[in-house]
């Protein structure tokens, strides 16, 4: 990392940065360090993401999306246990109680927004606020707004859905409007006329 | 009881074939033949030609 091998940039870091990495070396704490996931999560595939707006996706008994399910996102929250990531919660095993991150996600967002100014976003641990995470969740649930996400359109209204097929068939019809006439007029105005429309 | 007269004439629809769902409705002697007429339509703005739509689409 260019950061680590030119020791005069870390001195340009502000305090606040400086002082976390002290407490948390990159070299052990960094998202790089995350290892490999054992059974890798299939990568996001526009035809099985779960749209937010199925028709049933609020009819009464249907269970929310599982939020410990894996998935590319999940992948990327790595904490081992040997040194905890400050900023993920853990589960104590022995008495089943979660202890809540070391810091908090307000602050994690500030430190991720400043580490992204200077460069140095790499360095962090993994967390919720990071771009990576952030935009594997955005390619994995859309923006949450109808139609944004992979693979998801906006249904429209009828006319809007049909109206394509509609100005071909009329521009189809106009097209053959002058010889349409002069067949009518030709056959006396429509004495001898035969395919009348349907109601 | 007997059945009611029928009337003389009868509304007619007459269609835009421009396909553009514009009609118009007239009104004819029961006796005559089906209208046909170039009028205007406004959705294509332009004289179409329309035919009397028949009910049950069965020509007169």
């Amino acid at each position: 990392m260019a950061t680590q091998s030119a020791p005069s940039l870390v001195t340009k870091l502000p305090l606040r940065l400086r002082n976390f990495f002290s407490r948390y070396p990159p070299q052990i704490y960094s998202a790089a360090t995350r290892p490999a996931p054992e059974q890798p999560s299939a990568p996001v595939d526009a035809s099985s993401l779960p749209s937010p707006y199925t028709p049933n996706r609020d009819a009464k008994g249907k269970k929310p999306l599982d939020p410990t399910a894996p998935s590319p996102s999940r992948d990327l929250l790595y904490s081992s246990s040997n040194h905890p990531n400050p900023f993920l919660p853990r589960k104590n095993f022995r008495n089943g109680k979660w202890i809540g991150p070391r810091i908090g996600l307000r602050t994690q967002a500030d430190l991720v927004k400043l580490a992204v100014k200077y460069n140095v976003e790499a360095l962090l641990p993994a967390g919720r606020k990071s771009t990576e995470y952030k935009e594997t969740r955005r390619a994995e649930r859309g923006l949450q707004i109808k139609g944004t996400g992979i693979g998801q359109k906006v249904k429209g209204h009828k006319w809007e859905r049909t109206m394509e097929a509609r100005l071909d068939e009329r521009r189809k019809a106009m097209m053959e409007m002058p010889e349409m006439i002069r067949l009518w007029k030709q056959r006396g105005h429509g004495r001898g006329w035969k395919q009348w429309p349907k109601r | 009881m007997a059945k009611k007269a029928k009337s003389r004439t009868v509304a007619v629809r007459l269609i835009s074939m421009a396909l553009t769902g514009y009609f118009r409705t007239m009104i004819r002697p029961r006796t005559h033949r089906p209208l046909s007429m170039l009028k205007y339509d406004p959705v294509v703005k332009k004289r179409v030609l329309f035919l009397e739509a028949t009910k049950g689409g069965r020509a007169k």
